[in-house]
């Protein structure tokens, strides 16, 4: 099919703007070249179309440097406290775990490691004692309203940097990894009792090299 | 709020055209939620967005709102994106349809109803092109914002006129017809591009 050809000034006209930004079809630019290469009318708007693109381009931008920061700061903390609202959702929709970093496999594993460990404790404990259950339902619980914080973990914090944290602050991980790496850990009775709330928890633990995201959970 | 600055990347999508490193940042967040990839296609937008919302007179509290609204949907939706137009065409266009409804919502009518001020430009300054640009900045200030989106996308982010037609979602006689009407009117206000071009058809 040959291409059409339209010879008309006012098609040509229309088409400048494209012409002077460079993003005209190369089947459109040969007509439309050709066209103003015989119309002073159009050789006169070209001019005039370039010198408004190179006067709208140096038009002061937005200083937004400092800005974007903490922009996308408040945009992560909706996600992660979206997908923590709605973790089976989340899930459902990712399909596969959102973060695949040393840290959230090793909290995997240890999550696994502790309930098979708890699960063989019960199992000999049932040996000796039938009346006595343990099982992976010991593991640490949520404690109804119990003061919590929403966490992020450095992608190379390591398996001891991590407990060494969760300890001092007396933290116990109750639920995660959710679809971002966020896990969720609980004040402990004795953290509550000795005056540490979940805001005064998240804004030390903030400050931690091996955490990325720390936010106290509204309960 | 105590989170914690989740820093730019160094992370540079590999080469290929800009679109595809794009569409390869889009993949990553869409199959494995990469956060990092996230982060740069965020960043590579923020200040283009950010231009672009300020010229449709999208007040300065609103801009990180619609731009935060326009990656929440990249976020969840990064997988349903088929790749049928260009990625920054999708991007902008989600970004100037929030912005449309945060103007409705803001009750701001994005065409200046001042009078031409002939008078503040021939004293603000004496350098030509400094001269030219201030004339320029009232001249875009009286065009609706659609003729005023049409330019912009047209001479600062130089998107094609079937690109503008998908970020607008009108036809592409449309956007010429709108860019004619903006250099119509830009013609009125640019003394120097009114005696630089001939007559028009």
């Amino acid at each position: 099919m040959s291409p059409r050809i339209p010879d008309t000034h006012a098609e040509a006209w229309a088409m400048l703007p494209w012409l002077a930004n460079g993003r005209l079809e190369a089947s459109d630019r040969e007509w439309v070249e050709a066209h103003v290469a015989q119309c002073a009318d159009c050789r006169g708007e070209l001019e005039a179309q370039r010198k408004i693109a190179t006067q709208i381009q140096r038009q002061a931008s937005p200083n937004t440097g400092s800005e974007e920061q903490r922009s996308f700061n408040k945009l992560w903390a909706r996600i992660e406290a979206s997908e923590a609202a709605t973790p089976a959702a989340s899930a459902a929709v990712g399909g596969q775990p959102s973060r695949t970093s040393r840290t959230v496999r090793w909290l995997v594993a240890a999550v696994v490691v502790q309930g098979v460990g708890l699960a063989l404790f019960g199992f000999n404990a049932m040996q000796n004692d039938s009346s006595r259950f343990v099982t992976v339902a010991d593991a640490p619980t949520e404690r109804l309203n119990a003061p919590a914080v929403r966490l992020v973990f450095a992608a190379n914090a390591s398996m001891a940097d991590i407990n060494t944290l969760l300890t001092h602050q007396g933290l116990s991980i109750v639920s995660g990894p959710g679809t971002s790496g966020n896990f969720t850990a609980e004040l402990s009775v004795d953290a509550v009792a000795s005056g540490a709330s979940a805001d005064s928890v998240a804004a030390v633990i903030s400050k931690d090299p091996n955490v990325t995201f720390a936010q106290p959970v509204a309960r | 709020m105590a989170l914690k600055s989740v820093e730019t990347p160094s992370l540079r999508a590999p080469g290929g055209t800009p679109d595809a490193s794009e569409r390869e940042l889009l993949e990553r967040i869409a199959r494995s939620k990469d956060q990092a990839a996230f982060r740069t296609l965020y960043s590579s937008y923020y200040q283009r967005l950010s231009r672009l919302l300020s010229r449709m007179s999208v007040r300065r509290e609103d801009i990180e709102e619609v731009i935060n609204d326009t990656f929440w949907v990249v976020w969840t939706k990064a997988g349903e994106f088929r790749g049928a137009s260009q990625l920054s065409t999708w991007i902008i266009g989600i970004a100037y349809r929030r912005a449309l409804n945060a103007l409705r919502r803001a009750k701001i009518r994005p065409v200046s109803d001042e009078p031409f001020d002939e008078d503040s430009i021939s004293v603000m300054s004496t350098d030509a092109a400094e001269t030219d640009g201030q004339w320029l900045a009232q001249g875009l200030a009286r065009l609706p914002v659609e003729q005023r989106m049409a330019l912009e996308l047209t001479y600062t982010l130089g998107h094609s006129c079937e690109e503008v037609a998908a970020i607008l979602d009108c036809p592409v006689n449309t956007v010429k017809t709108r860019l004619f009407r903006a250099r119509e009117t830009l013609k009125q206000v640019l003394p120097a591009l009114a005696g630089m071009s001939g007559e028009n058809s």
